[in-house]
């Protein structure tokens, strides 16, 4: 328990700053919203005459982005990078922090076996994850309800968060992962931000190109529909459970290769 | 009984030899210096110990359990002061220590203030605002608060000054007195040699030698000097057991190990300026390791 408050206590500000950041992210293209529905352009017309690529890279292809619904579900592109660099970064960081701080005799040298140290970081990882999801969800809720004549699209948003939240617990795993198996913070950091990057090349590149369709399968980032999630309000099992299982499995990866590292002063 | 013993305790980085065949025991109640220049591998077997590095080959005990094994066990009864000195930098000291005495069972609020009050640490700075010797105090007593029953300290009066060295000398044999068993690492002897009842002198990963620091003093070298008036055959001392010998200005230098009766015998019909038979320093012993390979 000391470890987990300690974690929490040490990473509140950042959190703080990731959750504003998030707020003015929705508030900022909510306003846009507003500039759209307000220029009397007509806003369709104007996407469909993009190229096919730059939609696609935009995350608006085949979205009507002069709804709120189709409007919100371009976000949800967004809310993945955002959470996905979130989330790897703080595992990576949790992590090898001793290591990097030079306070691993210190910590390593209590009475407690290294995973009991690892774990409660983790743990206290998934809560920095579910409030990030929450400011997100209330967010969201608040700003769409503002701009929807008072209809927040509760049961949509919170299908919409359901899946971000599997994302986040996945690189939140891979980053820890790669904290573990890394010499240095700094090597875990460019691993985590190497691997968000690629895997969502892999996503733009599937989408663009129909031969490269199995770069989707890939990527996180493609694991779910974000029309589906919005629009339709349905959130598919598959990609969860193995989204899910994942998780489960770099946690553990994490776990075991951390036990076996020699640490470094 | 042994608090530690350590086994043929190797450890490899690679190509790269931290520690090789390592072997020594700790007996309960003892002071054990452990001694040998920078990068000799004083910390590596410390941290070996400590299982924060896994050993290549051998193994160690304390308390009678295997260190990597039972680590999370053992660890309840030891204080450990690292050579390097980092804490969490945004911590105030009062906050690092009780961080530190939440990992124990039953750590009284008293002894952190008593301990702070003898090292004269300030509880309400933050570590980052810190001197070097400041932040080795707060190691000394997140080390010692949780009353354990082996200290293990890993060069631990680097950055304290002479008054604070006597005060955590004195704590030290206060703790030993109460029953515990230190082993403290160091580059610098004379601390060792105030402090140790044991020692062992670690060169290159290899125990070179491990040995009663009295006896050692004792039954060891004497360091002569002879100041001659006039000119004198250099090899007229050059007896067996006499090493490091040297000759300028008609003074004579040399460690001697043997009967001195035989230096006596040479002196006969040489006339003095001066003479100086005295014990050598144990920096001087120590030399003479290092040296006899080389």
């Amino acid at each position: 328990m000391n470890v987990l408050l300690k974690e929490l206590k040490l990473n509140l500000k950042s959190l703080i700053i990731w959750c504003l950041a998030q707020c003015f992210i929705i508030f900022a293209g909510m306003m846009k919203y507003q500039g759209f529905a307000d220029s009397e352009v007509d806003v369709s017309a104007l996407f469909d005459s993009l190229p096919k690529e730059v939609l696609t890279v935009l995350g608006m292809e085949s979205v009507n982005i002069a709804t709120i619904p189709g409007f919100y579900s371009v976000f949800f592109l967004y809310f993945m990078l955002l959470a996905a660099v979130h989330a790897i970064m703080y595992g990576a960081i949790a992590v090898s922090r001793e290591e990097r701080d030079h306070c691993a005799d210190f910590i390593y040298t209590r009475p407690r076996r290294r995973f009991q140290i690892i774990t409660p970081k983790l743990i206290g990882g998934v809560i920095n994850l579910i409030v990030f999801n929450a400011v997100t969800f209330v967010a969201s809720v608040g700003f769409i309800a503002y701009y929807n004549d008072g209809n927040g699209m509760i049961s949509e948003v919170s299908v919409t968060m359901l899946a971000l939240f599997f994302l986040q617990l996945f690189f939140l795993a891979i980053g820890s992962f790669f904290g573990a198996i890394s010499p240095s913070t700094k090597i875990a950091t460019s691993l985590s931000t190497g691997f968000v990057m690629l895997t969502f090349l892999f996503s733009v590149i599937a989408d663009l190109v129909d031969a490269a369709d199995f770069l989707g399968t890939l990527s996180p980032f493609n694991a779910f529909n974000a029309q589906d999630l919005v629009i339709n309000g349905q959130l598919e099992g598959l990609p969860a459970l193995i989204l899910l299982a994942a998780t489960l499995v770099f946690s553990g990866l994490c776990i075991l290769s951390f036990h076996f590292r020699n640490l470094k002063t | 009984m042994n608090v530690i013993d350590i086994n043929g305790l190797t450890k490899y980085y690679g190509k790269h030899k931290g520690i090789e065949d390592v072997s020594f025991s700790v007996e309960e109640g003892e002071i054990f210096g452990f001694i040998g220049p920078n990068g000799a591998g004083k910390s590596t077997t410390i941290r070996t110990l400590l299982a924060l590095i896994y050993p290549t080959k051998g193994s160690a005990t304390i308390f009678g359990k295997d260190c990597i094994k039972y680590g999370h066990e053992i660890r309840r009864d030891i204080g450990y002061l690292p050579s390097e000195v980092f804490y969490y930098e945004h911590m105030k000291v009062l906050e690092v220590l009780k961080y530190s005495a939440s990992f124990y069972d039953n750590v009284n609020p008293a002894r952190i203030k008593e301990l702070a009050d003898i090292m004269d640490l300030d509880l309400n700075k933050r570590i980052d605002d810190l001197s070097y010797g400041n932040k080795k105090k707060v190691g000394i007593v997140q080390g010692l608060l949780h009353e354990p029953k082996l200290i293990i300290l890993d060069e631990p009066t680097s950055g304290l000054d002479p008054l604070m060295q006597q005060k955590f000398f004195d704590l030290i044999r206060k703790e030993n007195e109460l029953g515990a068993t230190v082993l403290f690492s160091s580059h610098i002897l004379s601390e060792v040699q105030k402090l140790c009842h044991r020692v062992a002198i670690i060169k290159d990963g290899t125990i070179v030698d491990i040995k009663d620091i009295q006896e050692m003093r004792r039954n060891n070298y004497k360091k002569v000097m002879l100041e001659f008036d006039g000119i004198i055959d250099i090899s007229h001392f050059n007896l067996p057991g006499v090493t490091r010998l040297t000759l300028e200005n008609n003074v004579m230098e040399f460690l001697y190990k043997g009967d001195i009766n035989k230096i006596i015998q040479r002196l006969q019909g040489v006339k003095l300026a001066n003479m100086l038979i005295e014990e050598p320093t144990l920096e001087e012993i120590f030399m003479h390791y290092y040296q006899k390979e080389e």
